[in-house]
Parts: C-alpha cells; structure tokens; sequence
C-alpha cells in the first residue's frame, strides 16, 4: 500500500468517526423522553397548544425523523449551529470565540509540558538507576494519579487564596474590554494564565518525561551506541545521538496530548473561570441551551478526532518502519 | 470411545476449570504482587481501603444527609475540626467526616462496577473479534475506533444531562467509555494466540468456536484483563469523581466528588480545607495504591517492563 493510498484509508476512516459520533448523538438526544420545546417555552405559554405547534413547526419538529437527521447533518457540515437558547443570538460567533480563548491557554501548555518533561525524561533516563531517577518515578505516577481538578483546587488553594499571588479565575480582569489580540499580549492576560498552565504542565509533563525516558533507556541499550562512545564522542554529542532517536514519538505525542487536553479542558476551565468551549459546554448544558453545548461538543469532537488523524499521518511519515 | 466421552459437553467440568485457572492466577499474582515493594504498599493501602468501605456504616458517627446543630438551635455552618466533629461540617451543616468515610463504599461499588461491566464487554469483543478476523473483526474494531474519537467528558455531560444523573447512568457512561481499551488489547492478544500450536490441535480436534474461545483463549487473557479490572476500578472512580465535580454525579449519593462539587460550587474552598482537603486526598490515594498494585503486575504479566521503572 502506498503513502496516497494510506493517507486516503485514514483520512475516510476519520471522516466516519466523525460522522458515526454525530449519528450517535443525534439519537441519543431524540430517543430520551421529553420534548425540547418544553424546555424553550415559558411557562405562560407552555398552557397553550397553538404556541407550542408554531414553535414545533418552526424548529421542523413535526417533519419526518430522517428529514430532520439530513437537515442536522447539513447544518452541522456547513457549521450552522441555530440560535443560543438562552442569549437568543447566534451560536457560531459564540463557540468560536471560546474556542479561540481555549486555544491560547492550552498553546503554552503544550509547549511547555513537552519541552520540560523531555528534558526531565532525558536526564532521568541517561541517569538510570540514581537517586534523582528514583524521586522521578515517584512523582511522575503521583501526578497521574492525583485528579486533575484537585491538583488545580490545591493550586488555587496556595497560590491565589493564600498567598494571593495570581487571581483565582477569569482570562482578564472583570471589566476589561480590549480587541482579542491586545488582550492576549496583556500582562494582566498572563496573569490568568498561569495558574491554569501550572496544573496543565504537571499533569501532561508526565507522558513526555515516560516517553522521553524509555526512548533514551532503550536507545542506550543499542548497539549503534557502543560505537559512539567507541569513536571517542564526548558525554553531549553522545546524548544528542540518543535525543535525536527519541525525538520522533515526542512529535507525535504532542498531538496526542493536544487532544486529550482538549477534552480535558471541561474540568480546567471550570475551576479557573475561563470562558472556553469546555465551561461553555458545562454552563450551557445547566442552562439547558443546548444548540451552544452541541455546538461545542461538535467542535471538541472535530478537533479530537483531527489530531487523532494528525498522530496517524505524522507516524506514517516520520518511523520507516511502519507499514501502510 | 474414551475419545468421543470427553467430547460429551461438561457444563459443570468446564465451569470448574474456568474458576481453577482464575483461582491459580489470582494466587500466583497477589504472591509476584507483594514481592514488590510498592505493590505491596499499595495492597496494603487497597485492604485499609476495602475495610473501612466494608464498616463504613458502622464508623461513621452520623448520617450522611443529617444536619447538625449549635446548642441554641442554629444550624452549625463550616465550623471547622473539633472534637464532635473530626473534620468539622459543610455549609449545609452535614458532618464531613461521615461523608468521606460513606464514600469509601460507594468509591468500590462504582469502581467496581464500571471495571466489571466494561473489562466484560471489552473481553469479549477483543476475543471475538481477534478469533473471528474478516468482516466481524471490520464492524468490531471500526466501532472501537469510533469510541476512541468520542471526547468522553463532554459527551458524558450530554448523556447525564439528558438521561437524568443517577448512579447507574453515571456507571452505564463509564462503561461505554472504558471497554475500547480492553477490546483492542485483548484483540491483539488473540490474534497471536490463535496461532499457536494448542489452539491448532483443539481445532483439529474439532473443538467448537466457543469452547476454543473461551476455554483456551480465554484463560491465556485473563491475566491482562485482571490488569484492566485493576486500572479500570481507578479510571471509573477517577471519572466519576470528574462527572459529580462538574455537577453531573447523582446528588443522593455521597461521593468524594460530590463533597469536592459542593466545596467547589459553594465557595467554601477558600476557607474550609477540612471540607476540600479529605475527600481529594482520599480520591488521591486510592487511586495512588491502585496504580502502585498494577505497575507489580504489570511487570508479572509482561517481563519486558521490568526494565523500565
């Protein structure tokens, strides 16, 4: 099988996935007992039949199920999500804008997460067997094990409550109306974000420090390594050789991580204010806005899946050894 | 004709084996487990769990769901440790101490029932599949590679707020979330395993598909989904803390989430650690000694590891 043909199989694959995630939800919503509308109509009005077939009619409820899937289809495809329930404007101004303000948190984590815990793994792994390995391997499984969204109540706890270095949520300071790009090159914008980062980094460093780690393990294990340190290299080059072999599943692993952050991020936001798809998508589910929260479900799933077709490509081209 | 009796199906002969081999194995296993170090801790740590879910309504001083009062009738609000209460009370006036340790038995049930229910349901899709191959093998895995693309905690909070969020959605959401990992890696077990020589001669002599994929594939898995029942009782007790965090747990159960949500929700962060700081540590530790137990396994069940930490 060649590359084209590969690339053609995974990315059909993707578009399925997507497509067969969609479907689910669909039937999910439509098949739990309760009429939606119910949950739109005021009270007052909700006494009144006539009231409720127009609003029926309206949102096409009365049409055939099928028709009603091609018409979600559809709008999904072409990124018409409807009206917000709740702020009775449209939902894709809406959404983007807090998929934009979840991109710009998460964007320093990740470079921060892989580019720390590789070089934690390196050490740890060209140290094998020392004290500072030892203490490594512990900490690297109590942050895997400890939740997420105690980590950041704890990091609130001492650095926003106690200590009152950092505010304790929010992307800027209430009331701060500057255009998007002014306010992300703020001071007060990196203010915010660092609390949040500090819990992303702990979390995700974890994977990079394991991957780095066993990748520079196996390599010093390797027969091409003897002839390094045969030719008379010096302890840095010697590691460089063995970095350079570790670098390709890191690549990977960014996209790998990008994604699991990026479900993740409902946990995150929440505790830390940040008007991102991920609280969107809790707040809107208690307001019972539920266009925003599918919305946003929609868009987390299109990323999610993307990178997922992201790790499948970049493997393809980066190891030789895998086979199409 | 001794041949053609053993053939003769032996419902009861054949239950027995099963639960022989996973007698066996869990014997050798919790032996390798302690000769660790850390594992032992953990198992240590599990047991101390296990006990005081097993007592826990005996160790809890109060109801759950009972509010406290001062001496002159007002409701006793975020008043910190003391005596009558170790690990004081919440804002509602409930006592923190009895919901933590009423958290102990519900921290098993939904661990697990999620590892169970979904280590059941990936194991024997990863059996048929791997057995099977062909078009069975196509829809099978295809359905695991959509529940891989699937955001879980998103899609979870549309479920719940949906369907309504009792205990058992929360479980039945877990669940559908958890198997995709045991599936794959079960199915990639078979698949080598169909292969070997034994698996030839049960075939040859014409042993049926179910009894080849349950009496001689099936106990050469086992091992690896005990490792996934074990990191499955942590994800499921992990996952339903995150659920009930974000307000989406069953509100009549006292989970370690619950009280973190309540805490969080309320405020009370700020001043009440007594209220924050047991139910996190708690969800910290038993997930610590699970993680610890199964990394001794780990090493048991795949030599190869043992080289790394």
């Amino acid at each position: 099988m060649g590359l084209k043909r590969f690339l053609l199989i995974r990315f059909a694959a993707t578009l399925f996935t997507l497509f067969a995630i969609v479907t689910l939800l669909f039937l999910i919503v439509r098949l739990v007992p309760g009429d939606p509308t119910q949950m739109f109509i005021n009270e007052a009005v909700w006494s009144d039949p006539a009231a409720i077939q127009r609003q029926r009619e309206l949102w096409g409820l009365n049409d055939p199920i099928y028709i009603q899937y091609l018409r979600y289809l559809w709008n999904l495809v072409t990124f018409q999500f409807g009206q917000s329930f709740t702020q009775g404007i449209s939902v894709r101004p809406i959404i983007i804008d807090k998929l934009l303000n979840t991109i710009v948190m998460m964007g320093p984590s990740v470079v921060l997460m892989v580019v720390l815990g590789a070089v934690w793994g390196a050490v740890a792994g060209w140290r094998r067997g020392s004290r500072f390995e030892q203490i490594s391997a512990i900490v690297s499984l109590a942050t895997r094990a400890v939740p997420s969204f105690f980590l950041a109540i704890i990091v609130l706890m001492i650095f926003s409550y106690n200590l009152r270095w950092f505010p304790s949520g929010g992307m800027v300071e209430a009331g701060t109306n500057l255009p998007f790009l002014q306010e992300i090159f703020s001071l007060d914008f990196l203010r915010h974000l660092i609390l949040p980062t500090i819990v992303l980094v702990l979390r995700g460093a974890n994977e990079s420090f394991l991957l780095m780690r066993t990748s520079i393990i196996e390599v010093k294990g390797e027969d091409f390594f003897e002839t390094l340190w045969a030719k008379g290299l010096s302890e840095p080059q010697v590691i460089r050789h063995a970095i350079r072999n570790a670098i390709l599943p890191l690549i990977t692993y960014i996209a790998v991580i990008s994604a699991f952050l990026f479900e993740g991020q409902v946990l995150i936001e929440t505790i830390f204010a940040w008007p991102g798809i991920g609280r969107q998508i809790v707040t809107s589910l208690m307001d019972h806005d539920y266009p925003v929260a599918q919305a946003g479900f929609f868009l987390t799933a299109l990323v999610v899946v993307s990178m997922n077709l992201v790790v499948d490509v970049l493997y393809g081209y980066l190891d030789p050894r895998v086979k199409y | 004709m001794e041949i053609v009796e053993q053939r003769q199906p032996d419902l009861l002969g054949n239950g027995l084996r099963i639960l022989k081999s996973v007698g066996q194995s869990f014997l050798g296993t919790l032996k390798t487990i302690t000769s660790d170090r850390l594992g032992a801790l953990g198992l240590i740590l599990l047991v101390g769990f296990a006990l005081v879910a097993l007592f826990a309504p005996w160790l809890a001083p109060y109801k759950p769901f009972d509010v406290m009062y001062r001496a002159n009738g007002a409701v006793l609000r975020l008043d910190p440790p003391s005596s009558a209460h170790w690990l004081g009370t919440n804002n509602i006036g409930y006592d923190v101490f009895s919901q933590l340790i009423l958290g102990f038995p519900t921290a098993f049930a939904v661990g697990g029932l999620s590892a169970l229910g979904s280590v059941l349901i990936g194991t024997n899709v990863g059996l048929i599949s791997g057995y099977f191959g062909g078009w069975v093998d196509q829809i099978l895995m295809r359905l695991t590679d959509v529940c891989f693309g699937i955001p879980f905690l998103p899609f979870a909070l549309i479920l719940l707020a949906v369907a309504g969020s009792s205990l058992q959605n929360v479980i039945l959401v877990i669940v559908l979330f958890l198997w995709r990992t045991t599936a794959r890696v079960v199915r990639s077990q078979t698949l080598s395993l169909k292969e070997r020589p034994f698996i030839l001669a049960a075939r040859a002599a014409g042993a049926s598909h179910l009894r080849i994929i349950y009496l001689h594939i099936g106990p050469n898995v086992l091992p690896l989904t005990f490792l996934y029942v074990a990191l499955g009782v942590a994800s499921g007790v992990l996952l339903e803390a995150a659920l009930s965090f974000l307000g989406f747990g069953d509100p009549l159960t006292p989970t370690w989430g619950q009280m973190l949500n309540g805490a969080f929700a309320s405020g009370a962060t700020r001043q009440a650690w007594w209220w924050v700081l047991p139910p996190g540590i708690a969800l910290s530790l038993f997930v610590i000694a699970t993680y610890m137990v199964t990394r001794a396994y780990e090493e048991v069940i795949n030599p190869r590891l043992r080289e790394r930490y």
